[in-house]
């Protein structure tokens, strides 16, 4: 089984899902010196933020969302009203950032918005949504769960979708772990010295496969896995687990993917371990598949990140175009035999991507997405 | 608590959609109430507070682990049926055991903590140790951890109607064959940062009763042979007002807010009894619906469990018994504005 993806929205440092797109063929880099919170104290001094305002906004991660889901609905043609729409948001730091800001500023929160479902809910109050707190991979596990309602009768189409704004919190755990301020992230680069985070939103639309709307892609299956292993050291097994659950749900040969959006954080355990199972699970027969990373250009998006991921698989299928992954330069040696996109982008002949995202605690997702020919 | 054995496979002919899901465990862990009229006493004998889950978890491993994770186990702990201190399991995952929790509060007080010490001072002043709570899900993957629960691992934070949620996606993992059982997890912590949150909402929320801290687990399976009559996990429906709540079946007992009671039904009313368990009473109601199973002669057949408030809506969950058809439905309740799941 399979579904369609007949709308997607993604915002990101930059821009909507064009610009992000060409600014990543371009090569370009949304980093910036961080905004609204003091670097000195945090020990990070960087962020992929978007930046609206002069003074820091409320509720960031609502909105970026609300813009995402009305332009993948009116991409759609999905009406709520008419039809039997869900909802299920991936988030890795909720509304955290406004209760850091209730505890210093003496406002009032209401406790609704620290989850997502009024957003949809001024579009139509029909709409039923679940809020999932998944860390870096909580999009792959909206992703997931939005197909098994759609081919369960459970709902005509359902809105997967992603959200974070950064919090200072999160901020603090990455300046506490840094020896020294990490200027950018480098995906499988050998001279890689940590993650930063980003900011952004996504939500795509699925549907059943008879919709009559034009689709953008053909959403194959999500493998979801749990390490139980450790809360922050990524393990091969569990991530493994995750790319065999999804390739025998899609029911295809681990060979024919030949595109991988690869998690790439730029952290010194992630990239020997995605490596390693890129190179054990996907090339069996052959060179293997293109892979690219985005988290250089557009930072760590945390929930959003497997479904900014995934919007970007989608414009490769769509044009036979790849972008490099930004902040690559040396090549770390665990990768030598893979065949990562450096430099420029390139043209292929592709079908079947696979999209990464491995997340705090060892929560695992991989989705498979096909050319709709 | 009745943990029934099941045979693991299950037939890929089935249509998936008709599987059903039964509650085969379950565990209780909520300090400072007396639920003995409902609940049958367990060998654990009363729920210890958050600061001496060792009586129950072992001391090992629990440095740093906040309120809301320290319940969580204990409710598991008690829902797999494990002895006090009981070595924690070795060897590789179980990836057929997904895990899902449900929780608003949990890692609030860490936040607002740490967002305070960085007004004053830096991130040198930052425990290392407190990292894995700054984000959201470390409840849901602490569990899978502790316990070696290699399958899909969700933490639902979603309001109130959150421990319903919770429920209804774990049949969900069931029926699209990602778990062949899944523990579902309520809890919420009652510091003093989450109850200050609390209380700023409450007359908002038109809840009642006070924020009180307690956990509960449920283990869900595909029911796969009728060994005994087991509760099975029916339809479940979204309501955006307290009105749109009608036509609950007198024969049914209803968890949930007096207020909806119809007459001459009975109706269990957790919160305005023990305190509000937010997140956690959706998933605190269906164990409290099973355990009494055991404890009350020629209990209701059907149970109907409802949570939310004025803001964030309503949801049900209609609970039955296995090779029973639920006696009386509900069509009332399939107004325009509800949704069946």
């Amino acid at each position: 089984m399979a579904v369609l993806i007949t709308g997607s929205a993604i915002r990101t440092c930059l821009g909507d899902g064009e610009g992000t797109f060409s600014a990543l063929l371009q090569g370009n880099t949304g980093i910036r010196p961080l905004s609204y919170f003091e670097p000195a104290k945090l020990n990070v001094r960087f962020g992929y933020q978007i930046v609206e305002a002069a003074e820091e906004q409320w509720f960031k991660a609502s909105r970026w969302l609300a813009c995402c889901v009305r332009e993948a609905l009116s991409q759609a043609g999905l009406d709520p009203e008419s039809k039997r729409v869900k909802a299920i948001v991936g988030t890795g730091l909720r509304e955290l950032r406004a209760v850091e800001r209730w505890g210093l500023e003496n406002v009032k929160l209401p406790v609704e918005l620290l989850h997502f479902a009024s957003v949809f809910h001024e579009v139509s109050p029909k709409i039923e949504v679940i809020t999932l707190s998944n860390a870096c991979s909580a999009g792959g596990h909206a992703l997931a769960l939005a197909q098994d309602l759609v081919e369960l009768g459970e709902a005509d189409a359902v809105i997967a979708a992603g959200t974070d704004a950064m919090t200072e919190s999160m901020l603090a755990m990455i300046g506490r772990f840094a020896e020294s301020p990490t200027e950018c992230i480098r995906p499988f680069d050998a001279q890689r010295t940590g993650t930063l985070l980003g900011e952004g939103a996504a939500a795509l639309v699925v549907t059943q496969e008879s919709s009559s709307a034009r689709p953008l892609a053909r959403v194959l299956a999500t493998g979801l896995s749990c390490d139980a292993y450790h809360e922050t050291a990524p393990d091969l097994d569990g991530i493994r687990r995750a790319m065999r659950d999804a390739i025998s749900r899609a029911n295809r040969d681990a060979a024919q993917v030949d595109l991988v959006l690869a998690h790439g954080t730029g952290t010194a355990l992630n990239e020997p371990t995605e490596a390693q199972l890129i190179r054990e699970t996907l090339c069996v027969n052959g060179p293997g598949p293109w892979i690219t990373a985005v988290k250089g250009a557009v930072g760590h998006t945390s929930g959003a990140s497997a479904l900014v991921s995934l919007d970007v698989a989608v414009h490769c299928l769509n044009t036979g175009t790849v972008p490099p992954v930004v902040g690559l330069r040396d090549l770390l040696p665990e990768g030598h035999d893979l065949r990562f996109v450096r430099g420029e982008p390139i043209q292929a002949d592709l079908h079947l991507a696979a999209i990464n995202a491995f997340g705090f605690g060892g929560v695992n997702s991989v989705s498979l997405v096909e050319a709709v020919a | 608590m009745s943990v029934v054995t099941t045979t693991s496979k299950e037939s890929s002919s089935e249509d998936p959609r008709r599987t059903s899901v039964v509650v085969t465990g379950w565990g209780i862990h909520v300090p400072n109430v007396d639920l003995a009229d409902l609940v049958p006493e367990t060998d654990y004998g009363p729920a210890c507070p958050p600061d001496r889950a060792y009586e129950l978890l072992g001391r090992k491993g629990l440095l740093y682990k906040e309120p809301a994770t320290r319940l969580a186990l204990c409710a598991v702990h008690r829902a797999l049926g494990r002895e006090p201190g009981a070595r924690r399991p070795e060897g590789p995952p179980d990836a057929g055991t997904a895990v899902v929790v449900s929780s608003n509060f949990g890692n609030i007080a860490t936040v607002h903590k740490v967002a305070g010490i960085l007004r004053e001072a830096t991130v040198r002043d930052v425990s290392s140790l407190d990292a894995p709570n700054a984000s959201s899900n470390v409840i849901a993957s602490t569990i899978a951890i502790w316990y070696r629960f290699g399958g899909p691992n969700l933490m639902v934070c979603s309001g109130a109607t959150s421990g319903l949620d919770a429920l209804v996606l774990a049949c969900t993992l069931v029926r699209a064959n990602r778990a062949e059982r899944v523990l579902v997890i309520g809890v919420e912590p009652d510091d003093e940062v989450a109850t200050r949150l609390y209380q700023q909402n409450q007359a908002r929320l038109g809840s009642g009763g006070a924020l009180r801290a307690g956990a509960a687990c449920v283990i869900l399976e595909r029911l796969t042979q009728v060994t005994a009559e087991l509760p099975v996990l029916g339809r479940s429906y979204r309501m955006a007002g307290i009105d749109d709540i009608t036509g609950l079946p007198r024969s049914a007992l209803v968890f949930g807010p007096a207020a909806i009671a119809p007459a001459g039904a009975r109706i269990i009313d957790l919160a305005s009894r023990i305190g509000d368990l937010f997140g956690a009473l959706g998933v605190l109601q269906l164990a409290v619906s099973v355990a009494m199973r055991e404890l009350v002669p020629d209990p209701p057949s059907d149970g109907v469990l409802i949570c939310g408030n004025r803001v964030e809506g309503w949801r049900s969950l209609e609970v039955t018994q296995s090779g029973l058809p639920m006696q009386t439905a509900t069509p009332t309740m399939l107004n325009s504005s509800c949704r069946t799941s």
